[in-house]
């Protein structure tokens, strides 16, 4: 889950990392008590979950006089569709040089990755385009709790001798707060020392209860009503529902129906052994969605019993048509079953998935 | 076969756990079948001197490995004690962690797995089906009754996928060498790289089969670091970005692990990659008789 910018400031301040003075506000009068402390510069930037709002109008730069007026104006807009119902007020840096750092997950190392270039303030994946020498990578043995020096030094370059405490001190933000991303961008270096002028960390999903996180924010409502049946669930916006277990199966099922030419409207993998009354909230949980007109059952598995898949989706009950393939034990009872109360099934992947592209168009 | 074979003493670790010991009665059959050793100790703390299915249980796996010749564990303990269990393992020295578990978190799982390798252990997984070479040994949860002898090795990140593969490979007459699930998380033990090295030292392996989703590039990577005849296959062309698909791992996030630009740089290193799981039979098929 993608922490919000004042979150995950906080995080950084109580890591010891330098960060602009700022007040969070959630109505632009709650503004006035905190000029003195902002000073004569400050930039107001609404607290909304998507990404590029800077370009969407989101971060609005302010004086002492006008500062009540323009949190007022941001707190009028919607951003990216958004609207602003939190509003970060800070100072404004005297700013004289940026830097990028960031530490993720390197899959093939399978080590964090350590990354600072000397062109902040710009997307990483631009500089490494268009100024690929500009970035310096560490990978680092996720068993250590500091970065060597030498790490930092080579990782620091030619950069003020600061920066080097304040990669240490995120990289422990990263392994302390389970963060798959944490970033800094741009950090800024001014006349009183460095600076997170903006921070982003995004904390493994896996865990969020150890976090003290207890709503995953990046869920829709129905993706949560999910996740408590233990089912991994997608949107994706077209007619025929999908239901499959384990992960892989259930995406290759989505592919199949691009290939013959329809739209998937979600994407629910139920999991290891399907029994009726989970396979009944599933089929209850995806016919819920609007849009949905056919849903397709695509299950697979030594252990799952076809009989009580079969009950499930029986149990069910819903007016959408369900075009079942299912392969397991009890097959035999599972397709007596659902051909006696009127379903249809069919032997393979391919079959189920023409068919109900059909049925949808 | 590579990481196991009939000789292969495997521990569990979390034997008396429901998924554990549900396991250990399927492995053991299949055992049987085979002639192989199978399952010969289970761990569980606190649960030392217990039976499981006829299988001791101990406390600790050092106990377990004084009292048995043990070459591979297989982990089905909770998301919270895996990390641990995979260090005790490897500390016991056990070459080859078969990690079932899933929601491990991504930190956790590269301590243990930098821990593994400091031991020289292997690690397989987390959040993975296990592996099975069919007539030698299963190591996990696969579905044996799908599974043929045969040349052709099975890499994939998924685990009832990598069934209907196996399926279609068994009913169009392609027996399979091993098959080893590697894990749907972003970070997992053995990648495509190690599998592959180890089939080319297979002599049973003549071709592999890759089964690959979004997020990452270690399909890539794999491809391109083998001499081995590989038909592909990509889950999750149609994944929307920044969205978890059902594994932790499958996300396409800052425009990359895309399945469209993954396939794209697999044909272009030369190796045939199926548009459905339907075709892979005929490509693996071509690879032999070079048609």
């Amino acid at each position: 889950m993608k922490l919000r910018e004042y979150e995950a400031k906080k995080v950084l301040k109580d890591a010891g990392i330098p960060v602009p003075a700022g007040f969070l506000i959630r109505a632009a009068d709650e503004l006035a008590p905190h000029l003195d402390a902002l000073g004569d510069a400050i930039v107001v930037k609404a607290q909304v979950d998507v990404g590029g709002r800077g370009k969407a109008g989101g971060i609005l730069m302010a004086d002492r006089t006008t500062a009540v007026a323009t949190a007022r104006d941001l707190f009028s807009r919607e951003i990216k569709g958004f609207p602003v119902k939190e509003v970060l007020a800070e100072q404004r840096l005297d700013i004289r040089k940026e830097y990028y750092l960031s530490i993720t997950v390197d899959r093939s190392a399978k080590q964090p990755l350590i990354l600072f270039s000397d062109a902040g303030g710009v997307e990483i994946e631009t500089t490494a385009q268009e100024n690929p020498g500009a970035i310096r990578r560490v990978r680092a043995l996720p068993l250590l709790r500091d970065l060597p020096p030498f790490m930092l030094r080579e990782l620091a370059g030619k950069a003020p001798k600061e920066v080097m405490p304040v990669i240490n001190k995120l990289y422990r933000v990263f392994a302390d707060r389970d963060a798959l991303l944490a970033e800094i961008n741009p950090l800024v270096v001014t006349p009183q020392g460095v600076f997170a002028a903006d921070a982003k960390i995004i904390v493994d999903d896996n865990a969020l209860a150890r976090q003290g996180i207890a709503v995953n924010r990046d869920l829709s409502e129905r993706e949560r009503e999910a996740e408590k049946h233990g089912f991994s669930y997608v949107e994706l916006g077209g007619t025929i529902g999908v239901i499959g277990n384990g992960a892989g199966l259930t995406m290759s099922t989505l592919d199949l129906i691009e290939y013959y030419g329809g739209k998937a409207a979600n994407f629910l993998d139920v999991g290891g052994g399907a029994e009726s009354e989970r396979v009944k909230n599933a089929v209850r949980l995806v016919a819920s969605v609007p849009s949905v007109n056919v849903i397709v059952v695509n299950l697979l598995g030594g252990i799952t019993k076809c009989d009580e898949v079969a009950k499930g989706i029986i149990a069910a009950g819903i007016s959408q048509k369900v075009i079942v393939r299912l392969a397991g034990t009890n097959e035999a009872e599972g397709r007596r079953l659902l051909s006696e109360n009127g379903y249809e099934m069919l032997d393979t992947m391919d079959l189920v998935v023409k068919k109900a592209v059909e049925v949808a168009a | 076969m590579i990481y196991g074979d009939q000789k292969t003493g495997i521990l569990v670790q979390g034997a008396t756990g429901k998924q554990g010991e549900f396991h250990i009665g399927l492995m053991n059959e299949y055992a049987r079948k085979v002639g192989g050793r199978g399952v010969v100790a289970g761990v569980t703390p606190g649960k030392g001197g217990q039976q499981v299915h006829g299988v001791t249980v101990y406390n600790t796996v050092k106990e377990a490995m004084h009292e048995h010749d043990i070459g591979a564990a297989v982990i089905f303990v909770p998301a919270g004690a895996a990390a641990d269990a995979i260090m005790e393992e490897a500390d016991a020295g056990i070459g080859t962690i078969v990690c079932i578990t899933e929601h491990i978190p991504v930190h956790d799982t590269m301590k243990a797995i930098a821990y593994a390798r400091i031991h020289g252990a292997s690690v397989i997984g987390p959040n993975c089906p296990g592996l099975l070479s069919p007539g030698e040994v299963k190591m996990g949860i696969m579905p044996a009754q799908l599974y043929s002898r045969g040349s052709v090795g099975v890499i994939s990140r998924s685990g009832t996928l990598t069934y209907e593969v196996v399926d279609e490979l068994t009913r169009a007459g392609i027996g399979q060498s091993t098959v080893v699930g590697i894990g749907g998380d972003p970070v997992i033990g053995q990648t495509f790289v190690d599998v592959l090295a180890r089939f080319e030292e297979d002599p049973q392996t003549k071709a592999v089969v890759l089964i690959g989703e979004v997020g990452g590039n270690l399909e890539e990577e794999g491809a391109n670091a083998t001499d081995l005849p590989i038909v592909a296959y990509i889950a999750g062309k149609s994944a929307p970005p920044d969205k978890r698909m059902g594994h932790a791992g499958a996300i396409v996030e800052g425009g990359e692990g895309d399945a469209r630009s993954k396939i794209a740089r697999l044909q272009k290193n030369g190796v045939p990659v199926a548009s459905r799981v339907s075709e892979i039979p005929a490509m693996v098929k071509e690879l032999f008789c070079g048609c």
